[in-house]
């Protein structure tokens, strides 16, 4: 018989040997899936969206943008742009790069994969928002056009993906540019996010901190060089103007869809009081989202607090003459008039 | 002329159609994110309009009264869980107490006078010995244990269970229970679905549709395994009373025992949270998830319609197909303990090869073969390795033969035929771990495999148990050696 001390040593080893292999993100396994998601085909794919991109924007692309984002080397990147042009796929010109009608179509297409799949992340899976871009990344360069056409018809054929960009149609339409950074809004001026620039990561997770997602009400406070005060559904929030350059808005018209104080929710019901429904956040998506409207949570509904669990959460609400329980984290985001 | 009038409505319709699609096209950018919001939206806003018009409601009728009070009781701070623990207790107690004399009389039939009835008909009939020992001695006794261990807990618990389920109870238990779910990233109402795993794993794995989230669904499954389920009960009462009951003195053994059977039971649990926690965290981090929880009215709840339904639909499903998957392991536990290559039977080769593993994990090669073959049901386990062990250490006086399965009225006298086989205190802990953690019934792995239609949650539903058992049981199998030997 094996020694029992000599035999938990070597099961000590081969734990810790399997955990450097296979822990998710940081793995040898896992890097090595990264490594092979394909050096060329992947290059040529994201120099063309960034490409197109800046072009969207108006900006100038020169070899080193391109450098610059795809994390290559200057010389690397112009051995690339020499490649998409003899490819067909672009020309140069005295100020930079441009897509050639081509180029053009082949980047719409990758962007549609894109943010088709950031949009089918954020409505029918778990996966937390900071994580939809970079599994976007993978996504685009492996998807088949049959493959993403089905995927639209599966979740309804959207229009925006869930940071606010429009997903071009599969014949390559794309609206133009609209709305302006929140840095625009004057004092006192209300708007609502359009699009939350989703790069770089670090700023984008931030403003998902925040509570911030497409769709909000923004009212700006006021502004200095060193930091923004704006009301985001009604509650104060104060941001560097350098994070706020990730915002778009567009302005609101309408008097009666202000609005001026922070909105209460459902979580702040007490037990026997009774409220109409607002809203539901935006930031409440998917499956979730369905099915509290299946639920006939809409705006005008009214909504009892019943009871509370034995252990705090959830709570049951009478809601449409059927009693609900829904947990906290969810009734905070349905917004109520007591 | 008709032609040509065909062609010419072609074209119109042709070119109104593109100039409805572009038209549709530059739209489709202007009704924004939110379409079908609205849409659901409108379609309430207009039943609304239609129902106030159309039906009249009794002035100001709230809930009853009853409903109220009860619920004010059933969800409250101090009363709500202990009033849960002394309900589930009181099924357990009535599962436990009531199935005895029914399971001892099934037993006594099937198996102490059915089968010698039916040997000496085949043997009348002049059917050769091989033909006898498969399909009496192998198909027919394994039949007759699961039937016999299986049927009377199943037909006592099921029935309470939906009793309670049709009065409106269960709901608000998962309502109490979801905060500890939740925390564990599962569903409050896998509470449900984990208990009524402790009658049936295959029964509570069907039991999780009840759960509409498919993340939290697919946990369910896939821990459902960790509740001890009847067929292991008996197991891990016997092996308890054996080897830890006799630590104490007889006044105290019964409640030794009942506490080593508890604690494994309670370590399930445990399991259950942790490996949902784990899953939810990972390989499930990235499915749907939603939660609501509907709390029905109470209701008396229909007693005979209860008693038909939760018979045929759960009961006789569950035990029919434990038959169907029970009677092939019965003739392979035959033909492997009678076919010799040498001269050791088949078994014996194999205890021999797996003894180095079975000893490094604590347990035997009995036990491993065992397991193995009992795949199909986990009621055939301790007839199994009672067989086995006499057969591959030559007890004489003991059972009835190779690849006859039996079992013994007194613990004392399993207690010395395991002892012979060179069990130890060690090996009984092992055992009651393993039991409660190694891949599911087979029965269990078919629903999981047809619930989820995936062959890659099926496996993993399979390979984490066993893999946790074989190295929580290596772990304790080392460190025991190390402070006790």
């Amino acid at each position: 018989m094996i020694d029992p001390g000599k035999a938990l040593i070597l099961f000590g080893i081969t734990a810790a040997v399997l955990t450097v292999l296979f822990i998710p993100k940081y793995g040898l396994f896992a890097q090595w899936k990264r490594a092979r998601h394909g050096m060329n085909r992947a290059l040529v794919e994201d120099a063309l969206k960034h490409i197109y991109d800046y072009e969207y924007k108006n900006i100038n692309c020169t070899t080193e943008s391109i450098a610059g984002v795809l994390l290559i080397s200057t010389d690397e990147s112009a051995e690339l742009l020499t490649r998409l042009s003899a490819m067909g796929l672009l020309i140069t010109n005295d100020n930079g790069v441009k897509l050639t009608a081509d180029g053009n179509s082949y980047a719409l297409r990758i962007i549609r994969v894109h943010r088709l799949w950031e949009r089918y992340l954020a409505d029918e899976t778990s996966v937390p928002p900071t994580e939809w871009h970079s599994s976007a990344e993978l996504a685009e360069h492996t998807l088949s056009p049959a493959e993403t056409e089905t995927l639209a018809a599966q979740i309804g054929n959207p229009n925006f993906d869930p940071h606010g960009d429009p997903i071009p149609t599969p014949t390559g339409e794309m609206p133009p540019r609209k709305g302006h950074s929140l840095l625009s809004l004057k004092s006192g001026e209300f708007a609502i996010i359009t699009h939350i620039e989703d790069e770089p990561e670090a700023v984008f997770a931030q403003l998902i901190a925040q509570g911030l997602y497409v769709g909000m009400q923004v009212r700006m406070i006021d502004r200095s060089n060193e930091r923004v005060r704006f009301a985001a559904d009604g509650e104060e929030i104060v941001l560097a103007p350098l994070l706020t350059n990730n915002l778009t808005v567009a302005p609101i018209t309408e008097e009666e869809q202000r609005i001026t104080a922070p909105l209460d929710s459902l979580a702040s019901l007490k037990i026997g009081e009774e409220a109409h429904v607002l809203s539901i956040s935006k930031a409440m998506r998917g499956q979730q989202r369905r099915r509290l409207m299946d639920l006939g949570v809409v705006p005008g509904t009214t909504i009892r607090a019943e009871m509370k669990s034995a252990s705090g959460d959830p709570t049951a609400y009478a809601i449409r003459g059927a009693t609900v329980a829904l947990r906290r984290q969810h009734a905070a985001m349905i917004f109520i008039r007591k | 002329m008709k032609k040509g009038l065909k062609k010419e409505q072609s074209t119109t319709t042709a070119s109104s159609k593109e100039s409805i699609l572009s038209s549709a096209n530059t739209l489709r950018w202007e009704i924004g994110e939110h379409v079908h919001d609205s849409l659901i939206e409108s379609i309430y806003a207009d039943a609304n309009q239609i129902a106030s018009r159309a039906v009249t409601l009794p002035a100001g009728k709230p809930r009853f009264d009853f409903d109220k009070k009860l619920d004010t009781l059933i969800t409250s701070r101090w009363f709500g869980f202990p009033l849960m623990f002394l309900l589930l207790a009181f099924v357990f107690w009535l599962t436990v107490e009531g199935a005895n004399i029914p399971s001892a009389l099934i037993a006594s039939l099937l198996v102490d006078t059915i089968h010698p009835w039916l040997r000496s008909v085949f043997v009348l009939i002049g059917s050769p010995w091989w033909l006898t020992g498969v399909l009496v001695d192998g198909v027919w006794l394994a039949m007759a244990w699961v039937i016999s261990v299986m049927l009377p807990p199943m037909a006592i618990f099921f029935p309470l269970f939906t009793l309670l389920e049709d009065f409106g109870y269960l709901p608000r238990g998962a309502f109490n229970m979801d905060s500890l779910f939740r925390r564990a990233g599962a569903h409050g109402k896998q509470s449900l679905s984990m208990t009524m795993g402790f009658g049936c794993n295959a029964a509570g794995v069907v039991a999780t549709r009840i759960i509409d989230s498919p993340r939290e669904r697919l946990i369910a499954i896939i821990t459902n395994n960790f509740s001890l389920c009847n067929g292991r009960w008996p197991t891990q009462i016997l092996i308890a009373s054996i080897f830890f009951g006799t630590l104490a003195p007889p006044a105290l053994a019964g409640f030794i025992t009942a506490g080593a059977v508890v604690g494994v039971a309670t370590l399930g649990i445990f399991f259950t949270l942790v490996v949902s926690w784990g899953l939810s965290r990972t390989l499930l981090k990235g499915e749907a998830s939603s939660f609501s929880l509907e709390l029905p009215p109470y209701r008396p709840p229909q007693l005979w319609q209860t008693l038909y339904t939760s018979l045929i639909d759960r009961t006789a499903i569950v035990l029919w197909r434990a038959i169907v998957f029970a009677a092939p392991a019965g003739a392979v536990i035959w033909l492997v303990s009678n076919i010799h290559i040498g001269t050791m039977s088949i078994a014996e080769h194999f205890i021999n090869l797996s003894n180095p593993f079975g000893i490094l994990l604590g347990l035997n090669g009995v036990i491993i073969i065992a397991y193995i073959i009992a795949i199909p049901a986990n009621e055939i386990v301790i007839p199994t390795v009672l067989m086995m062990t006499v057969l591959s250490t030559k007890l004489s006086g003991i059972g009835s033969g190779a690849g006859v399965m039996f079992e013994l009225n007194e613990a004392t006298a399993v207690a010395d035929v395991l002892r012979a086989g060179g069990w130890t205190m060690l090996t009984g802990l092992n055992l009651m771990l393993f039991s409660l953690l190694h891949n599911p019934c087979s029965t269990t792995i078919y629903t999981i495999y047809k619930e989820t239609k995936s062959v890659k949650w099926t496996a993993l539903a399979t390979i984490i148990p066993t893999i946790m058992g074989i190295v929580i049981c290596f772990l304790v199998a080392q460190i025991y050696r190390l402070l006790f030997v």
